[in-house]
């Protein structure tokens, strides 16, 4: 049994723009002693999900629902002070996102290690502080660094008071919410050793927050990736990275730099949809390259890529000539013109489609373009969000159900 | 006041404080009035304080005397007080029941007792005292009380001036009709009979002119001459002058004492007022009064206000709301016809009107500063970090957020000193403030009333005023260093 099982978790948060869907239906286990990255753009949800998970939640909440298990028991039904005494530390901590910050300035650190056990177990501040420099001497800390204050600590320093302060507890799951960013690589490399052997030692289960595909392959056994608030590839580290089938992944993979490559990184066009309107069908398929006729398209992002495109290529050779585009309704696109007849627009708009889906993925959503008195009409495919298939490797992708129609893990 | 300095703890924001030029000085200058503070007590009792009100313990200083070091910056040496103290206290006046010389233990007279049995049992007592003159200015008023006893016959006195140049005047003769311990009062300078026994003598011994204008401590002093009557043509003379009382009394049971004052132009470090105090025992008692009316106002105030405004903004929602309206409604109230409301109607005492003080601080401008940090400190990482261990809101507050104030309450509370101080001094001006206390307020409120910028008394008036400049600019310079050491925009590289 995993000891942490999230499933279809929501949060979202209302916002003047409307309700911004941060995290929208993600589910992932987590096995004891093992540990799970949650990787992705800025954006996309990773920390939402954390906070979600450890009921840190602003006041501007939407929509929070899902499951969250630890043990087999659910979170999510205890009451607001039950979560507090008996999850936050004991069950799950969390080592915050810029560690530079996240100790309090006007406190010794080694009473900041030791807030948590004097809050949970009413310890003696005695008691307290002796664990606390138990624990931070088992980070690599110094003895006397318990009496230092936060600006006198070096970064890595720091870093590893956080992680003490995460471990005082001895909870069995840590969120290590991007626990080396803003550290050089030297001690970034120092802190994954002590992340590692800590894991190994105290039987720790991780969750792994980062947007450094690197510092997830080092250290998680399993991966998700996430874009725009879901997950949309989940699996053994060993195969996400090594053959991702969604294409995000891939795209994500390719844009890492790569010592002695003449290439340069490759980019993802776009970016991240504005997730208060997330896209319809495939959140990616907008900037997907290998997008088809099933990811999703509707007639506005019709509209807008078109206009684009006779923007830049208007009185080229071969495209059509067109006055006017617009959506009407969610499926269908009109299109009109002054100077041809609509059969001839019909017709040049089919060839154009025809010859330039390669290019523009967009024009492969295109069903039937037709004739009307006056106009033009072309009409789109239907297309719907992937689910995530799969048993231990799932991905959430059109062309990956097409190509794997069951699971498989490439030796 | 920007939110952007480095985080500093109470420790390196007083040390930092000190490094500054401004916070050098203005600790100095604290230093010094502390100093004051302390030593006050000692120099000056309370019990010489609760006398500020009354009359009697100031009646041997001069009135409107400037302060004695002023001969230090003139050619003209000014005449000193001369008191003649009285021998006994009033209650133990004894009677002069043996011939010969009597002792004088409260003072320095000679004192000599005639008894004659023959004449209807009389007694002649004589009380002489000499002293010294030596100043370039007249005495400002001569005054002389005395203290009798007697049975059921009257006493008469007599008082003889005797002067350096050998000539002597009988200033005048009366009966006593007073017994001890009451005194009969003389006040030698009003006194008609002084003046035209002064007149006739000087007119037929040394034919000076008369003059409509006469004084008796300007001629009893003055040259031999003609113009010795008046005394814009007068001359000081130097020398050693004798008062001698000539007692007749009958019946026995005798007995006198006298105390005579020759009152100078100069006293003391501050000078007198109108009504003969010594304006350095107000002026010294001005600082305690000032320091400890500002400094509790503006601690009490600026830390219920920040506290007020933290716990307000950590919880937000509509006790934040409350809470800001308060302040803005409290800001925008003229707190001093507001006290000076409270004022007339309750004759409030000091305590009082620092509680008053209080209730309309209560919220404020420090409340509004507080929102501000702590609105940018709860958004801070170990905020999130502290929720999400468990900490409940409460502690939060008081171990994260409320220490991050403390150095702001520093620079604010000595910002806001002077103004409680100057806000102590105006109601105490206008006559508002506690009468029982001497303030340096009060003291220029009397100063004005007194008319001193017209008369010329000036330490009446720059004494109290600089001592409130004085205290203002010490807690405004340090207030300042507090603002360098926490507002790195100000700092002095």
């Amino acid at each position: 049994m995993p000891i942490l099982s999230v499933r279809d978790l929501f949060l979202h948060y209302r916002t003047r723009k409307g309700v911004v869907r941060a995290v929208d239906g993600v589910s992932f286990n987590l096995e004891h002693g093992q540990s799970i990255a949650l990787v992705g753009e800025s954006g996309s949800g990773k920390t939402s999900t954390a906070s979600a998970i450890l009921r840190m939640l602003p006041r501007n909440v939407a929509k929070y629902e899902g499951v969250v298990e630890v043990d087999g028991k659910n979170l999510m039904e205890l009451e607001n002070e039950e979560f507090r005494t008996q999850v936050r530390w004991r069950l799950i901590s969390m080592v915050f996102q810029g560690a530079m910050n996240a100790l309090s300035p006007m406190i010794r650190v080694g009473y900041q290690v030791a807030e948590p056990l004097m809050i949970h177990m009413d310890a003696a501040k005695d008691e307290a502080l002796a664990k606390a420099e138990a624990a931070m001497e088992s980070v690599g800390l110094p003895r006397y660094t318990v009496n230092r204050f936060p600006h006198e600590l070096s970064g890595g320093m720091k870093q590893r008071v956080v992680i003490a302060m995460a471990l005082v507890m001895r909870p069995s799951i840590v969120i290590l919410d991007e626990p080396t960013s803003a550290l050089d690589v030297m001690t970034q490399a120092n802190i994954m050793n002590l992340l590692k052997q800590l894991k190994e030692d105290e039987g720790l289960s991780y969750i792994f927050i980062t947007h450094d595909l690197g510092l997830a392959s080092d250290l998680a056994d399993h991966v998700a990736i996430m874009y725009a608030g879901e997950i949309d590839e989940i699996g053994p580290a060993d195969h996400v990275f090594v053959h991702p089938k969604h294409p995000y992944t891939g795209r994500l993979l390719a844009s890492v730099p790569r010592l002695r490559s003449e290439d340069a990184p490759e980019f993802i066009p776009g970016a991240p949809p504005d997730l208060t309107r997330p896209p319809p069908g495939c959140r990616f398929h907008l900037r997907c390259p290998v997008a088809f006729e099933k990811c999703g398209w509707v007639a506005e992002e019709f509209v807008d890529r078109l206009r684009l495109l006779q923007m830049t290529a208007q009185g080229k050779e071969g495209f059509p000539r067109f006055n006017e585009v617009e959506a009407r309704g969610t499926q269908m696109v009109v299109l009109r013109t002054d100077s041809d007849s609509p059969e001839t627009l019909a017709a040049s708009f089919a060839e154009f489609v025809k010859s330039g889906r390669e290019t523009n993925p967009f024009l492969k959503s295109v069903r039937s373009v037709d004739a009307k008195t006056k106009a033009v009409a072309v009409t789109l495919h239907e297309g719907a969000p992937p689910p995530l298939i799969g048993e231990e490797w799932r991905a959430a992708c059109w062309l990956v159900q097409e190509a794997t129609a069951h699971d498989t893990i490439p030796a | 006041m920007a939110f952007s300095g480095p985080m500093l703890g109470v420790r390196a924001v007083l040390i930092e404080a000190v490094r500054t030029k401004s916070g050098l000085v203005g600790f100095a200058m604290l230093a010094l009035l502390l100093g004051m503070v302390i030593a006050v007590p000692i120099i000056a009792p309370f019990n010489v304080v609760r006398a500020w009100g009354s009359i009697d313990p100031w009646l041997d200083n001069p009135r409107f005397a400037a302060p004695d070091w002023v001969d230090t910056f003139s050619a003209q040496k000014q005449p000193r007080t001369v008191v003649m103290t009285n021998c006994f206290t009033p209650d133990t006046v004894p009677l002069s029941d043996k011939t010969g010389p009597e002792r004088c233990p409260g003072g320095s007279w000679t004192r000599v007792a005639v008894k004659v049995q023959l004449f209807g049992n009389a007694t002649f007592l004589t009380m002489r005292h000499k002293f010294t003159f030596t100043a370039d200015a007249f005495p400002s008023e001569m005054h002389m009380d005395t203290w009798a006893r007697f049975g059921s016959n009257g006493t008469q006195i007599s008082l003889n001036w005797t002067r350096p140049d050998g000539s002597y005047v009988i200033l005048f003769t009366s009966a006593l009709s007073r017994r001890a311990p009451t005194a009969d009062s003389f006040p030698l300078s009003q006194m008609v009979k002084v003046r035209e026994a002064i007149r006739s003598w000087a007119m037929s011994t040394y034919n000076a002119t008369d003059s409509a204008n006469i004084k008796p401590e300007v001629t009893l002093f003055a040259k031999a001459d003609q113009g010795m009557l008046n005394p814009n043509t007068a001359v000081p003379l130097k020398g050693e002058y004798l008062l001698t009382l000539e007692v007749v009394g009958f019946g026995g049971d005798v007995g006198f004492d006298a105390k005579a004052v020759v009152f100078g132009t100069v006293f003391g470090v501050a000078g007198t007022d109108s009504e003969r105090r010594d304006l350095l025992i107000g002026l010294l008692w001005g600082a305690p009064v000032a320091l400890a009316f500002a400094s509790i106002a503006s601690t009490v105030i600026v830390l219920l206000e920040i506290i007020l405004g933290a716990i307000a903004t950590w919880y937000g929602g509509w006790v934040d709301e409350v809470t800001q309206r308060a302040a803005d409604l409290l800001l925008i109230l003229p707190i001093l016809p507001i006290l000076i409301l409270i004022a007339i109607v309750y004759s409030p005492g000091i305590w009082a009107i620092l509680f008053v003080l209080v209730i309309f601080g209560i919220v404020g401008s420090s409340t509004k500063i507080a929102r501000s940090i702590v609105l940018q400190v709860k958004e801070e990482p170990y905020i999130e970090a502290a929720i999400s261990y468990g900490a409940k809101r409460g502690r939060i507050l008081f171990k994260h957020i409320l220490p991050r104030l403390l150095p702001y309450t520093f620079a604010l509370i000595a910002l806001s000193v002077p103004s409680f101080i100057f806000l102590e001094a105006s109601l105490s001006f206008l006559g508002l403030g506690d009468p029982t206390l001497p303030t340096w307020g009060s003291i220029l409120g009397d100063a004005y009333t007194g008319s001193a910028p017209f008369r010329g008394f000036w330490w009446w008036i720059a004494f109290p005023a600089g001592g409130i400049i004085f205290a203002t600019v010490a807690f405004a310079l340090l207030g300042y260093s507090f603002d360098k050491v926490l507002n790195p925009r100000l700092r002095e590289e």
